[in-house]
């Protein structure tokens, strides 16, 4: 194992000679998530600001007057234009604005009579603004129904509990640690597995194929170091490139998203439930043999490449591979198949989705734990065999 | 030492245009022997066997069939005792220019089993005498290809190996530096350390090797020392001799 140890050292050395890819490695992590998370947050808040504080134009076109009068007294939230020029719903697209309402012209004769009267709304679905000032609509139309109706059962004196027979109220069985678990859970196994691949897949490129091509590979087979000892060096540094690159990515993820997406004392208390030592400790064990899954088959499609491209263009199918598993293994419904327990990769996705769902089963976590072992020790055991090969390593 | 018995090597190529595979046989049952303290010098053509023959003895490619054993070890059954014995420098080695030249000496000596200290001082002492100790903490990215081979040369003699392997070594080096390598070559065979040469360059041959040994379509002809061989062939330089011999092969075939 001194050998693996040596080859592997010699790989970080040889990073850490490389100032660029330092950067992009440990650094601009921590620069990029707080950036992109810290930009949406303060341009969603800035956006709320807006729709909150910006009365919703409305255009109605109301003969009779009973809802343009209603609007028109909450001045706050409308702001009645007038009629724009040219067709109404390429105004509504054009953003001129909001809301336009068509109401029948017999409304308040209708209203009069105990009828019912026809409210037509047109709006843009596809905007944000369009949907706030019909969600205000709705709230506004609410509380006047309900006195509309109130004044007509008093009219035919009925109790005014006659359009009200039950009275809803909903409380959350889940604390803010489940709901932020399930959510994480459900995204956390994807994200752990893409961070490892994508993060180890260069530097694997690097330290085999890259090798080949500088023509450095014959001075390390010409030393006594083993052959098996250099293929496994370059496995571990592969290994820890992507767990290393995995762990800063989500680190800086979960820092951003607490401190500057969030930073709200609810974010907090959530980070806190799902950060217990447990759950971290579980999902870092079930990261070492995926990544060593992983990090076998970047080693064995790069060194049997002639160079980087070619060892570029076998090992980046392998992502799509991983974003459809961690996608399928998102999926509503999934974690509820049994027999997905015994599918590789995805049986590790489903048993890190329960750990954060509270819904945790050592039987499946094993199973998959187990799994995961035993295809990395193989793939280990199958890429030594390959690569120890004349014909693989002196493929030029 | 170094004893090659009836060795032979052959690999299989594909044919992209008639998708069929070929059998190259590269080497074709070579025999020699280096004792210590003798340069023994390796000549060729392009593909003919030089460079596998030199792999071989390196332990790097297993033959198909035959032995070869350096310094007392077989090459096939204990491969990291013979590259801990030997030190085995290529033309398509590169080297790591993301370190200074003291920098991989000292990773290098870690991987001979070297202690650093050890590998830093005989690495320096090596550096000095390729004149290139001046650069032994200038990162190795611009380095001209001579000064990369220097470097590669170091890298191979770290380890004060008995046996020495070089393929092609003053290739990339001005006239000064190879005169350097030749010094090099010199000395190892004074202190009697057995040392193989693959060259194209015939004149240094005839002044620096013991025997030479001739390599046409993976056989070895004239394995004798230059000025035998020059006599038997009734030749004036050595080129003559490989002329005539690359007649004699392509007449053979």
């Amino acid at each position: 194992m001194r050998g693996a140890l040596l080859i592997a050292k010699k790989e970080f050395l040889e990073l850490s000679k490389d100032k660029k890819t330092m950067f992009l490695a440990f650094v601009l992590p921590f620069l990029l998530y707080p950036a992109i998370f810290g930009m949406m947050a303060k341009m969603g808040r800035r956006d709320e600001a807006q729709n909150r504080n910006k009365a919703s134009r409305v255009f109605v076109s109301d003969p009779s007057g009973v809802m343009a009068g209603l609007l028109a007294s909450d001045a706050k939230h409308f702001d009645l234009v007038q009629k724009p020029e040219g067709d109404l719903k390429q105004a509504i697209r054009d953003q001129k604005l909001e809301l336009a309402l068509d109401v029948e012209p017999k409304a308040a004769e209708s209203l009069q009579k105990h009828e019912t009267f026809a409210v037509t709304v047109t709006m843009d679905e596809s905007e944000r603004a369009s949907e706030v000032a019909l969600k205000r609509l709705k709230t506004a139309l609410a509380t006047q129904e309900k006195s509309w109706v109130q004044a007509r059962l008093q009219v035919l004196g009925a109790s005014a509990q006659l359009a009200e027979p039950l009275k809803l109220t909903v409380k959350n069985a889940a604390d803010v640690g489940l709901e932020v678990g399930k959510a994480l859970g459900r995204f956390l196994p994807y994200l752990l597995m893409i961070m490892m691949y994508t993060g180890s897949m260069q530097h694997g490129i690097y330290a085999t194929a890259g090798e080949k091509e500088r023509h450095t590979l014959l001075s390390l087979m010409a030393t006594r170091l083993p052959r098996n000892q250099i293929i496994l060096g370059k496995l571990l540094y592969i290994f820890c490139m992507g767990v290393i690159a995995a762990l800063l990515n989500l680190l800086s993820m979960g820092i951003s998203v607490a401190f500057i997406g969030g930073g709200t004392g609810s974010s907090m208390q959530a980070l806190a439930a799902i950060a217990n030592p447990m759950t971290l400790g579980l999902t870092f064990l079930i990261m070492v043999p995926l990544g060593l899954f992983f990090s076998n088959f970047i080693l064995l499609m790069g060194i049997q490449a002639r160079n980087t491209i070619e060892a570029g263009s076998a090992i980046t199918p392998g992502i799509f591979l991983v974003v459809f598993l961690g996608v399928f293994a998102m999926a509503p419904g999934v974690d509820k198949m049994a027999f997905l327990s015994y599918v590789p990769v995805v049986n590790v996705c489903l048993a890190l989705r329960k750990l954060f769902s509270q819904q945790f089963s050592w039987i499946e976590y094993l199973i998959a734990f187990t799994m995961t072992v035993g295809l990395a020790g193989l793939m280990t055991l199958v890429s030594t065999r390959i690569l120890n090969q004349e014909k693989a390593l002196f493929k030029m | 030492m170094i004893m090659l018995n009836e060795v032979h090597k052959s690999f299989t190529v594909k044919d992209r245009k008639t998708r069929t595979t070929k059998r190259i046989d590269a080497v074709r049952g070579i025999s020699l022997t280096v004792k210590p303290g003798e340069i023994y010098g390796l000549l060729g053509p392009n593909g003919a066997g030089k460079s596998t023959t030199l792999r071989m003895i390196a332990g790097l490619m297993d033959p198909d069939a035959g032995q070869i054993d350096v310094c007392g070890f077989d090459t096939r059954k204990n491969p990291e005792s013979v590259r801990g014995c030997m030190g085995y420098l290529s033309t398509d080695m590169g080297v790591y220019t993301r370190f200074t030249p003291r920098e991989l000496l000292r990773l290098f000596g870690e991987f001979q089993d070297v202690d650093p200290s050890t590998a830093e001082r005989r690495g320096l002492h090596l550096l000095d005498k390729l004149q290139l100790a001046d650069f032994a903490d200038v990162k190795m990215e611009g380095f001209s290809s001579g000064q990369k081979q220097k470097v590669s040369i170091a890298r191979a003699l770290l380890h004060d190996p008995k046996v020495v392997i070089f393929d092609e070594p003053t290739t990339g080096l001005d006239v000064l530096t190879a005169k350097t390598v030749l010094d090099l070559l010199r000395i190892m065979r004074e202190e009697g350390r057995t040392v193989i040469v693959s060259t194209h360059v015939m004149p240094m041959v005839e002044d620096i090797c013991d025997r030479v040994g001739i390599i046409f379509d993976g056989k070895l002809h004239g394995d004798a020392p230059p000025r035998d061989l020059l006599q038997s062939r009734r030749a004036k330089t050595l080129d003559e001799v490989f002329f005539q011999l690359a007649a004699e092969s392509e007449g053979g075939n």
